[in-house]
Formats: structure tokens, sequence, C-alpha cells
């Protein structure tokens, strides 16, 4: 083994661990299925950054992530990202391609949750913006970076209340457009009646935040794992 | 993206704490999953809804409380008499003119299920333990016996009504104002861990029938808020009909229950196979009444106009009532049927044993030769008019929850007269939850009507105290007989036989005491004191109450102060967009006219 693969430098290494949520040693994770699988000729010209430890894997067999997340990334458009990032490429995937992963495929609102990460609001993910997206989702964000990212969601419109439009699409699109009209219409009046505090009839962030924390099941259900 | 640092002292204390979080929920999971049965709960609840889980998440607590009685029942009980013998009395004697009168003195393989014979003299009942060798004043085997059985009742009822408090208070106390339980359904209603297909389909039907239920409900109360007068005097006699009608099938469940005790007692002459139907006679009514008048009761509630939450709470209390009252009658039947100087602890020992045994029978019986049967009359013929009649089967929760409660209230009333009792429980409940997964995983569909678990919960825990209670109330009351004829009523078995009652033992010990004991023991057992206690305890729950509802005016006023609050920020903002635009106005005015001033003084000069 002794492989010294860089895809990234430790610069870059340092930064993506403040802004994200995985530890160091998280960060260098990979699984071992993405890395073989990412392996591919052009790593032979292998960069070597002197201040960057060596990763073995016997070393460290739990340095995954990082190498991992990227191995998924490659896999969605293999001839599109390019394997080594040391030159800060710029490359973003579209929507249909990350929504078909397999652990958004089957979300309702797997639509929004790309779109909300994404900085052009149309769904096409840089790879610092596809870390960031399954950092939050992961089980170490902490709750209010969550139940930010969540009203986010939410928010079909993007005019920061979630108002009752927003509340129908969300509410058809966990019943799969099953309940009538009315139903509908009355189960947004209750929702709204319940956590809106301010009396302006749409949920502003506080209203959201502060029923969110009160949610018991929140952080287990608001979960992504990759 | 843009690079940011924050230094290397916040960055350690960050990944610390993540992974001291981690090191937490790895914990959490690792014992979680070592509860026992696991992940056989977690692909029922998959498969079935939350409120099935419950179901089984309530029995595996039962079987923890019957192997914390199990293990009360070996210190106290058992260990004494393996380690200090016991004498052989007059008790046995009276055994034995006992099981004569019943089998002719031979033991056969119907003892195990009647409890004679060779269980007779065995450790399973009251009969076997005597005053062994173990004879100090304060520190004697019977001594020991009721300290055991005391203390397994006290445990009990701490660890019930702490279950009992923790639901009350996440139900009820919490009340609709307080609880989002719309907003927390659509929010965080969808689990992103999903990943199946099939499961996705199974969550997006649980969210809408969830949906649906509420919705009911909703149509529920505003039907019921149009109902003319007509239609409610109408409502109220037929309830009153119903509920007459109730209150004739329960009085003759309780005939008939008498009428079987009665015929149990006559054993002459017939050959083993009719004295063993007739022995059981008693529980088999008891189960036939519990079997089918709750289901009638589901019929009647139905007629009578309540919503679905209601109908079921109405049905549950119902069918506890019959179930308690029929036990109830039960004993009060036997022991006004048993003769004198006979070993009585036993009868009733024995008597809690044919029942718990006969629950079990019932349990498997009913599994295998209807359940099974029905799922396969499903699969084989679905057009058949068999199939039709008989339906889909629904695995019925209250009703399986109420048998849960029924064979414990079972175990805890006959724990004094059959010590093992806790054992044999533990035993039926762990091949009842096979079971029942059986019955469950292969002949059930999911129940399309969503059953509101939550507030049912505490009714259920609350049952379990009601059979708590009636347990300790026999207890008491057997106590007392034994106290208030003491010639008549001399037990003649047992480890407080021949004259050494209840009170006889507890008076010896505690005037062994050294010398304050025994005064203070006697004034706080007296009425003197009693009255003192329940005043304190009438002024602290008034306190307590009182605090409550002081806390609750103070919610009301900070949820007005912070909607009034918002609306005063929006008028403050309307009035600060009217000022600045006055004041721009103005500022135009005055320019304007500052520049017409100019021009009339000073005349547009010629460039």
């Amino acid at each position: 083994m002794g492989n010294k693969q860089t895809i990234f430098t430790d610069e870059q290494l340092d930064a993506y661990q403040d802004c994200t949520f995985f530890t160091r040693k998280e960060i260098l994770r990979y699984v071992l299925r993405s890395v073989l699988q990412t392996v591919t000729p052009q790593l032979c010209n292998i960069k070597e950054s002197e201040s960057l430890n060596i990763i073995t894997f016997a070393e460290d067999i739990q340095s995954k992530h990082f190498q991992g997340l990227h191995g998924r990334y490659h896999e969605l458009a293999p001839h599109l990202v390019p394997m080594d990032y040391t030159n800060d490429p710029d490359c973003k995937l579209p929507l249909a391609l990350i929504v078909n992963m397999p652990e958004l495929k089957e979300n309702p609102f797997r639509s929004r949750i790309v779109e909300s990460f994404s900085e052009d609001g149309m769904g096409n993910l840089s790879f610092n913006e596809f870390v960031d997206m399954f950092s939050v989702l992961s089980e170490m964000a902490p709750r209010e970076l969550k139940a930010i990212y969540a009203f986010k969601i939410y928010d079909y419109n993007v005019d920061n209340y979630l108002c009752k439009e927003d509340l129908e699409k969300t509410l058809n699109k966990l019943t799969k457009e099953e309940l009538t009209p009315e139903e509908v219409e009355l189960v947004c009046t209750k929702t709204i009646e319940e956590a809106d505090l301010d009396g302006d009839s749409k949920l502003s962030y506080s209203d959201f935040e502060n029923m969110i924390t009160r949610a018991p099941d929140f952080l287990s259900t608001f979960h992504i794992r990759i | 993206m843009q690079i940011s640092n924050i230094g290397f002292w916040e960055s350690w204390r960050q990944s610390q704490s993540i992974t001291r979080k981690r090191v937490w929920v790895q914990m959490g999971g690792a014992l979680s999953s070592l509860l026992p049965w696991q992940h056989i709960l977690h692909a029922i609840e998959g498969k079935f809804g939350v409120g099935v889980k419950a179901y089984f998440v309530f029995l595996r607590y039962l079987v923890y409380l019957n192997l914390l009685n199990c293990t009360l029942t070996s210190g106290f009980i058992l260990g004494p008499t393996a380690f200090y013998g016991r004498s052989i009395s007059s008790g046995e004697s009276a055994i034995m003119r006992d099981s004569k009168h019943l089998f002719g003195g031979n033991d056969s393989v119907l003892d195990f299920f009647l409890g004679t014979g060779y269980l007779e003299r065995s450790p399973v009942f009251i009969g076997f333990y005597t005053r062994g060798s173990l004879d100090l004043p304060c520190l004697n085997t019977p001594l020991l016996y009721l300290a055991g059985i005391l203390t397994m009742i006290l445990l009990s009822l701490i660890m019930v009504v702490r279950r009992t408090i923790v639901g009350y208070k996440h139900t009820w106390m919490l009340g609709k104002r307080y609880s989002a339980n719309m907003s927390y359904k659509i929010f965080c209603g969808w689990d992103f861990t999903i990943q199946d297909p099939a499961s996705a389909t199974l969550k997006h039907s649980f969210i809408r029938n969830d949906l649906k239920l509420f919705l009911e409900e909703q149509n529920f109360s505003m039907r019921e808020a149009q109902r003319t007068l007509g239609q409610r005097v109408r409502l109220y006699l037929l309830r009153v009909i119903l509920n007459l009608i109730v209150v004739s099938l329960l009085g003759g469940a309780f005939c008939l229950i008498y009428f079987a005790t009665i015929t149990s007692q006559s054993m002459i002459g017939w050959n083993w196979l009719v004295r063993l139907v007739l022995q059981y006679l008693p529980p088999m009514s008891i189960t036939f009444v519990n079997l089918i008048l709750p289901h009638i009761f589901r019929k009647i509630s139905s007629f009578e106009d309540y919503s679905f939450t209601t109908q079921v709470n109405a049905t549950l209390v119902r069918s506890i009532f019959l179930k308690l009252a029929s036990l109830g009658m039960y004993l009060f039947f036997v022991l006004t049927t048993t003769k004198r100087h006979q070993c009585m602890e036993n009868r009733f020992g024995r008597e809690m044993y044919k029942l718990c045994i006969f629950n079990f029978l019932a349990t498997f019986c009913n599994a295998f030769l209807l359940n099974y049967p029905r799922k396969l009359v499903q699969e084989k013929f679905p057009t058949s008019f068999l199939a039709w009649v008989l339906g889909k089967q629904r695995f019925l929760i209250p009703f399986n929850v109420l048998d849960l409660v029924y064979s414990q209230t079972v175990s805890w009333v006959g724990v004094y007269y059959c010590p093992l009792l806790p054992l044999i429980g533990t035993v039926t409940l762990i091949a009842t939850f096979y079971i029942q997964k059986f019955v469950v995983m292969r002949c059930c569909v999911a129940e399309q009507r969503m059953f509101r678990a939550s507030s049912s919960s505490v009714l259920f825990h609350f049952m379990l105290l009601l059979g708590l209670l009636m347990a300790a109330v026999t207890l008491g009351y057997s106590f007392h007989l034994q106290n208030i004829e003491p010639d008549i009523n001399m037990s003649s078995c047992g480890p407080f036989q021949n004259g050494k009652t209840v009170f006889n033992v507890t008076k010896v010990c505690v005037e062994s005491l050294p010398s304050p004991a025994p005064a203070t023991l006697y004034y706080l057992s007296s009425e003197a004191f009693a009255l003192p206690l329940i005043l304190a305890e009438i002024i602290i729950l008034t306190s307590y109450v009182s605090r409550g509802r002081a806390n609750q005016k103070a919610i009301e006023r900070l949820k007005d102060m912070l909607v009034m609050s918002s609306s005063d920020k929006r008028f403050l903002v309307k009035q600060h967009a009217t000022m600045l635009r006055c004041r721009s106005k103005n500022r135009t005015k005055v320019h304007s006219a500052a520049v017409v001033e100019d021009n009339w003084q000073d005349p547009p000069s010629t460039h």
C-alpha cells in the first residue's frame, strides 16, 4: 500500500473541515470501493504535497469520507468531473443527475433540496455545494443549521416566508396529491394556526424555528446517510 | 467558497464535541440494539406502523416486570426455604385431605393442568412454605414471604405509576394549544433516510391515513356542532338504551360465571376427562365471555355516534370493566363456596394458576386454530363466500392489549397464593410474543384507520394500575379476614397457619425491636397520624395545581405579547416609511420653493 494519493491539498482539506461538519479524519475517510473505482490512469501523475500526512489504508482506515464523496460526485458524471482537484476546477453537475442518486431518489422533496444548496437556485451543484448538502444532512450537523436549510427547502417561492401555497405544495408532495383540495386547505390552515406566532398567517423563520426545535423527531428524520 | 480561518483551538474544540456526540450516539445505539427483539420490532414498525409496535413494546415491558417479580420471589421466598428448610406440619395433612378429595390421591399428567397432586405439594403453591429453621422474631420465613410479596407489589406500583404519569404528561398536559401535531406531521413527517420504493409507498400511505384520521375528526366535530335539538334528544335516548343493553350483557356474563363455578364444584362419579372439563369450566366461561363481549361492545359503540377515538376508548372502558369485574366476581364466588379447614389458600392459588394456563392456551388456539386457517381461506379461495364473510384480518390493538393487562392482573392477584406465578407469566409472555409476531407478520394486513395510540396508551397503563389495585385490595381483604375471626378463618396450611396470622407475626417482630421503634410504629399506623398526613397531602397537591395554573396563564400572556410585539413592529415600520416619505416630500417642496425663490431673486443671468 502506501499510495500517496492526493486529490486535494492540505489547505483545501483544512478549509473543508472548517466549513463542513466532518472532522479531519472523517474528511479523509474513504470508502474502499469508491477509491478503487475512481483510481484511473490519471492518478499515476500523483502530486504529493509535502505537508499532507500519508493516509494509508492500514494506518487510518477511518479516513474516508472526502475521497468517498468525491468518488460519488465523480460517479454521477465521469466525463465531466475531473479527478484532480488541486487546481480548483469549476464544474457543476445539473439537477437531473443529482436527483437520481439512490439516497435522494425516493425523497419527495429532492428537487427542492438540491435547489436550496445550489448557488444559482437552479440546482446545479459544484463539488463544494455537493459536500455542503451532504454535510448539513449528516447526523453531525447542529439543529440550528438543519432548521435553516429545512426552511429553505419548504419555501417553494423563495420569499423567506412559508405561506399557504408553500404548505399546499409540501402537502401535495407528501401525500402524492391524494387529498382533495378542501382537505388540503383544512390541513394547511390548521398548520398555520398552530405555528404562526406573530399573526400574519404565514410562517416566518422564527415561527418555523420555534416549532421545529420542539419537534421530537426532527433530527432523526432530517438526515441522509451517505 | 470562502475560506476562513477559525483558529486551531476553536477547530479542536469543535472536533472534540463532534467526537463526543458520536460516541454518545453510538453508545445509545449499542444499548438499544442490546434490548431483546429490537430488530423484530423495527420490522414490525416498518410494516404495520407505530400502533402495533406499541403493543409489542408493552409486551416487552411486561416481560421485564415479571422478570423483576421473579427475582424478588426467588430472593425472598425460594431462597430462605431452600437454605433453611421447612418443617413438616399439619399443613401437609390438610393438603393430603384436599387432594384425596379431588383425585383419589394418584398423581398424573393432568396435575400439571389442574394444579393438584404433585404440584400441590411443590413450591408452586403457598402450602409448601412453612416456618422452617429460620425462626428469629424478626427474620423468619413467613415474614420474609410477606415482605417479598409486599415489595413486589410496591415496586410494580411504582413502575406502573411512573409510566402512567409520563404518558399522561405527554398526552394531556401539553394540551391542544401547545402541541403542534399537524406541523410536526407535515415538516417532520417524511423520513429522509428511506431509499426503498416499497417503504416509500408505505410511508406515503401512513402519512395520508394519519391526515385522513385528523380530517375525519374535524368533520365529526363540525357535524356534532350542527346537531339540532331533536337529533340530540334521539341520540341521547339511543345511548341510554345501548348502555342498558351493555349492563344487561354484563349481568348475564356474571350469572354464567356463577353457574360455571357452582357446576365445577360437583365432582362425584365422573371419569377423568369430564372432571378435567368441569374443573376448567369457570376459566373457560370467563375466557368465552371476555372473547365475545368486547366485540359486541365494539359494534354497539359504533351506533352511538362518537368520534373514532372516543369509540375506541368507550369500548376499552367497558371491556376492562368486564374483565376486572368478572375476575372479582369469580374470586368472590370461590371465597363463598369454599368450606373451611381445607387449604383455602391453595384453592385460590389453583384457580389463579388455572386461569393463567388457560389464557395462554386460548391465545395459542386463537392463533393457530382461528387466525391461520382464516388466512389460508383468504389465500386459497379469495372469491368464495366464506372469504367474503370472514373478511381480511386486522390486528386489533386494543383487545390484544386488554388481554395482556388481564393476564398480568391475574398474575398479581395470585402471586400471594402461588409464588411461582411470575415465572409462569414470564414464560407465557415470551411464548405469546412469538405467537403474536407470527399472527401479525403472516396473517394480518395493515390497518387502514390509524389508531391514535397516544391517548389510549395512557388508558392501558391506567388499566394496569387498576389491576394492581384490585390485587392489593384482594390481598388486604384476605389478611383482614384472617384477623377478624381467627378461630373460624384460621388457615391450615402455608407460612401463616395455625393461628400465627400475618398480624401476629408482624406484631412479634415489631415488639422485638429496640425501644423507641414499636411505639413510633404504632403511632404511625394509628388514626392520629393519618389525619395530618392527609391534610398535608391536600395542601401540597393544591400548591402544585395552583402553580400549574399560574404557569399556564403566564404562557398565554407571553403568547399575546409576542403577537402584539410583531404588530407593533409592523406599525412602527409603516410609521417610519410614512415619515421618510413626508420628509422627502418636504425636502423636494423646500428645494423647489428655494429654486423658485432663487429664480425670483436672481433673475436668470444671461451667460
